[in-house]
């Protein structure tokens, strides 16, 4: 039973940022656009939050740098695909090399050759700012969490409200399924795809950030290790629905977290099978659905104003 | 033409992008390479090192303690030092060849995971001298042209000095060991650590049992040093050690984040491979590795042109293994006892 | 009008890197070093020798490998991303091969990048069915597979083919090793992707089945109209692309790494595909390109340890070739620029 309680505990802490990365995704795609570059955006929002919590002693401050670089990087992507139509998985893979490029660069001149360890203030917890300490499982699961984890699972009730249930949602959504249509409709189909860019790039960063100031304290290059690349199975795998991408990513998270222990317990079956489970998952749901279910209709393809 | 100018606009962009990253190093990081530049230009004459690394220099742990070793070393000697960290394992061999092709003197290669490469790039540059950190005791013999050096510090001694402290202060009477690459070396530092730790907890009447060693599998992944250190005290540990670089610094985190929650602190860390006392609360002692003077015996080889096919060994009785400050959580008595047994070690009594 | 537009999308990437260039100089100078000095050193790094010149041809030949993929698969309309699972996995084959067969010299050469060619290909055809048959977008599925062929070589270096303590698989015995040129780092790894190269070039522009291929690739509504068997060029081109990878990957473990370790094969796909883009999917071009990056790679260290600008300059310059180079060819497409395009000639004609 404690083996069960602490995995959950850990699936919790390990799904949160795969929950921003994979919102971040989902918005993209809605608005059409299909965007694997989220690991980049992810790598420099960590890296300028983990500098602005250092540099003003705030973690929540850090966050919102975080975001405010994630929107700005992904304007460059937002930019190249929606106005000059350039191929979207390509662009996302640039900002994938150029991203981590640059913070491994801004790292780099900022601390010097120096090889002191730096460390940060982590976010409170709830129950850190509360003062409650207790060794209750489901006080630990409630309380013991950042406001982030909170943030988190607000986005995604807030996600499933607004796309099934707000005219705002559904214009959104036709978006990404009949562009032209949407326009005959007087959606601004631009400017959404623009409005996705903006959310996209804030969520990502703020994934990003919440690596460096709710989960370690310290920050080395690549510690976004793939997660960027989850999040975009989490989004294929929950079938484009914001429950389903919780879902998603706390599976996820919990396969990750059952490796763990499972190494810690000596367990006999090399643990890269359990990190491949994601990937496979996503290629058997691909394979399995079939065309035409499989995410907005007209994501990754181009908008050309010119066409209508 | 308008979008000429909008492509502009985004490259000004990315400009002032980097600009921003640019502009604070004229702070910090700007003295350092008018320093580098100005070095390069002046002296054909001095000697320079150069060391890789796959961990980052500014880990809080191996990385940076090797890191520093150099630098001690070089200072002392009047050598320029160079570094390229966070390197992947694929590029350790082309990272070692771009320096000798430079022309630097020594290559200081600290672990045993470059043993493969270092082999490879000293059979092909017989003039460029190659310092192992943990390399193995034959590895200096397989070198064809006789200029690699292992610098071996005793893993097992390494283990022990840090097992001893372990056993003593453990409550829970489990402990745990961290790694990071599955090395020799490091399983050395466990086995030594583990059987140390049975030994003084039997002598206090105790039973001390080490977890199963787990392996990062990368010296970087600061988030599986936090999720593993959970895990283990999940099991019960009260006392880790590691081998493994910002991994360690991830444990370290954890531990210190879970002393927190208990309001005192019950679980500890021991540090290496260089005086860590005060980085972190939870760290009680550390094992201390005196890599520049093993460093600084290579660069002596190197100006005497006596330099190769060595094995330095690095023991307590040589002085190049030490303890480092104990903190104030270990008490008096428990200090006393563990000097004690350092003693025995010296003595080559320990566990006899 | 055809030929200004050939002359523009010969001139992007031409500009985009002048333009990064630019910017990368600007950085450097803001960090204090001296952009010529910088760029000088960066140029000796990568040609300044024969030496350094064999070691950037030796960098370039994986990523060649997997830019002639990229390139192979773009042509018929296929977006293989994958270029890294499919090097993985006929790298792993090979390293089977090589290491646990028993056959040593020419024939085990041959042998081994046969059944790298075999894995590639089978790998990518994965993907290619998921397409054909399923309708699934297959960047999507080539990435994930990406990740899972480098874990599962995770599983082959750390556990199945593991030799020694440090995890890595055995290396590959030396008469299997593919000889080096004139005594350089470069090895007749680099002539076979040369003659792929070749290959694929004649393939494409000068054979009926590369007509077609292309045909499929420009439109694929037409090609189906005018009978051509689509799914079996868009199957084709998977299988033909993954092999070229596989091979690629079986002619890096028996030319340079020799045996499988982590970081093996990072990064060679997505870095092909930006190659292959940049030399306008042209298959003499998109060599001369990967020439070009591994240039920059090497080059680097050489412009580190001279002026102190970090190694990481020359990957924000690498990106934004990537970044402007993709921005713009999209932006000559676009109908307004067509236009603006077209009016700039007739303008020119009028005057004439």
């Amino acid at each position: 039973m404690e083996f069960v309680m602490n995995i959950i505990l850990s699936s919790v802490r390990m799904a949160t940022p795969l929950i921003f990365l994979a919102l971040a995704e989902l918005y993209s795609q809605r608005a059409g656009l299909v965007h694997i570059g989220l690991e980049g955006l992810a790598s420099i929002g960590s890296l300028v939050g983990f500098l602005v919590s250092l540099i003003t002693g705030s973690p929540m401050l850090g966050v919102l740098a975080g975001a405010a670089v994630g929107i700005l990087v992904n304007m460059i992507f937002a930019y190249a695909t929606v106005t000059l139509c350039a191929e979207q998985i390509v662009y996302g893979m640039a900002i994938n090399i150029f991203a981590p490029a640059l913070a491994a660069f801004i790292y780099r001149v900022y601390f010097g050759a120096g090889s002191e360890l730096v460390q940060v203030g982590l976010m409170n917890t709830l129950s850190g700012s509360l003062g409650i300490t207790s060794d209750n499982f489901l006080v630990r699961l409630l309380l013991d969490q950042t406001p982030m984890v909170y943030l988190a699972y607000g986005l995604v009730i807030f996600t499933v409200i607004y796309f099934n249930r707000t005219k705002s949602g559904l214009n959104y959504k036709a978006v990404g399924e009949y562009p032209k249509a949407a326009a005959t409709l007087g959606i601004n189909v631009i400017g959404v795809k623009y409005l996705a860019c903006v959310i996209c790039g804030a969520l990502a960063g703020i994934g990003g950030a919440y690596l460096t100031t709710c989960y370690a304290n310290t920050y080395v290059d690549g510690n976004v290790a793939g997660r960027g690349f989850i999040a975009l199975a989490a989004v294929i795998f929950g079938r484009w629905s914001g429950a389903g991408v919780l879902l998603a990513c706390l599976f996820f998270g919990f396969c990750d977290a059952l490796q763990i222990r499972l190494q810690v317990s000596s367990f006999g079956v090399p643990y890269q099978f359990f990190q491949m489970i994601p990937y496979v998952a996503t290629v058997v749901v691909l394979a399995s659905i079939g065309m035409k279910k499989a995410g907005p209709k007209s994501s990754g393809k181009p908008y050309l104003k010119e066409e209508r | 033409m308008k979008k000429l100018l909008a492509l502009l606009l985004a490259l000004a962009m990315c400009l002032s992008l980097a600009a921003c990253g640019g502009t604070d190093t004229d702070t910090s990081g700007g003295d350092t390479s008018g320093e580098d530049a100005g070095g390069d230009a002046s002296g054909e004459a001095t000697y320079r090192v150069a060391m890789i690394c796959d961990s980052s220099i500014s880990d809080g742990g191996w990385g940076m303690s090797c890191y520093n070793a150099m630098v001690d070393a070089a200072e002392a000697y009047g050598w320029e030092t160079e570094v390229s960290d966070s390197i992947a394992q694929s590029a350790y061999y082309d990272t070692i060849v771009s320096y000798c092709d430079l022309g630097y003197d020594l290559i200081y290669a600290p672990g045993n995971q470059y043993t493969d490469a270092v082999l490879q790039a000293a059979e092909e540059y017989p003039d460029v001298a190659f310092a192992l950190l943990n390399g193995g005791e034959d590895t200096p013999a397989q070198a064809v042209n006789g200029n690699v050096t292992s610098l071996l510090p005793n893993a097992q001694q390494v283990g022990w000095i840090a097992g001893a402290l372990a056993g003593l202060m453990t409550q829970t009477g489990t402990i745990a060991f961290i790694g990071g690459m599955e090395l020799d070396t490091t399983l050395g530092k466990y086995q030594g650590y583990q059987e140390a730790a049975a030994y003084v907890g039997e002598q206090e009447g105790k039973t001390v049992t080490t977890l199963d060693i787990v392996y990062s599998g990368d010296f970087s992944a600061t988030d599986k040093g936090i999720e593993f250190a959970k895990a283990m005290i999940d099991q019960g540990s009260d006392v880790f050690f590691g081998d493994a670089s910002a991994v360690d610094s991830g444990a370290r985190q954890a531990i210190d984040e879970a002393n927190a929650a208990n309001g005192s602190v019950t679980i500890y860390d021991i540090a290496q491979p260089s005086d860590l006392l005060g980085q972190n609360e939870c760290i009680i002692g550390s094992q201390v590795t005196d890599n520049a003077s093993l460093v600084g015996l290579c660069m002596q080889a190197v100006e005497d042109g006596s330099f190769g096919g060595e094995v330095i060994y690095g023991t307590l009785q040589n002085g190049a293994l030490a303890t480092g400050a104990l903190s104030d959580l270990v008490p008096e008595d428990i200090q006393t006892k563990y000097l004690d047994y350092l003693n025995q070690m010296v003595d080559g009594t320990f566990m006899q | 009008m055809k030929n200004s537009g050939k002359l523009v999308s010969f001139l992007v990437p031409i500009i985009s890197i002048l333009l990064a260039f630019i910017i990368g100089c600007i950085i450097m100078a803001v960090l204090g070093a001296n952009p010529f000095v910088a760029l000088e050193s960066l140029w000796i790094g990568a040609f300044g020798s024969l030496r350094n010149v064999g070691t950037t041809l030796a960098r370039s030949t994986p990523l060649i490998f997997t830019s002639l993929c990229a390139c192979f698969a773009y042509r018929c309309g296929v977006f293989n991303l994958g270029g890294e699972g499919q090097f993985l996995m006929g790298s792993i084959v090979c390293c089977y091969i090589a290491t646990q067969s028993g056959i040593e010299g020419l024939p085990a050469i041959l042998l081994c990048l046969v059944g790298g060619a075999v894995a590639g290909g089978v790998w990518s055809l994965i993907a290619g069915l998921l397409k054909v048959y399923r309708g699934q977008n297959e960047m999507i599925i080539t990435i994930m597979l990406n990740y899972v062929a480098t874990l599962f070589m995770g599983v082959v270096y750390t556990n199945w083919l593991r030799d020694g303590s440090v995890p890595q698989t055995q290396a590959v015995p030396d008469a299997t090793q593919l000889s080096r040129l004139f005594g350089l780092r470069v090895t007749s790894a680099f002539v076979i992707a040369l003659v792929v190269g070749l290959l694929v070039y004649y393939f494409l522009f000068y054979t009926s089945k590369g007509f077609q291929l292309r045909a499929v690739g420009l439109n694929m509504t037409a090609a189906e109209f005018n009978g051509f068997a689509v799914k079996k060029y868009i199957l084709m081109s998977f299988i033909v692309s993954g092999a070229i990878a596989g091979l690629g990957g079986s002619a890096e473990l028996l030319g340079t790494q020799f045996r499988l370790i982590n970081g093996f094969g990072n990064g060679y796909g997505f870095d092909g595909v930006a190659m292959a883009l940049i030399g306008q999917l042209h298959p003499i071009a998109t060599i001369l390109v990967a020439i070009f990056f591994a240039a920059l790679r090497v080059g680097s260290t050489t412009m580190q340890a001279a002026t102190g600008v970090p190694t990481s300059v020359c990957d924000i310059i690498q990106a934004l070739v990537i970044v402007f180079t993709v921005a713009g060819l999209a932006m000559v497409k676009l109908p307004g620029f067509k236009a603006f395009l077209g009016r700039l000639t007739e303008r020119r004609k009028e005057a004439a």
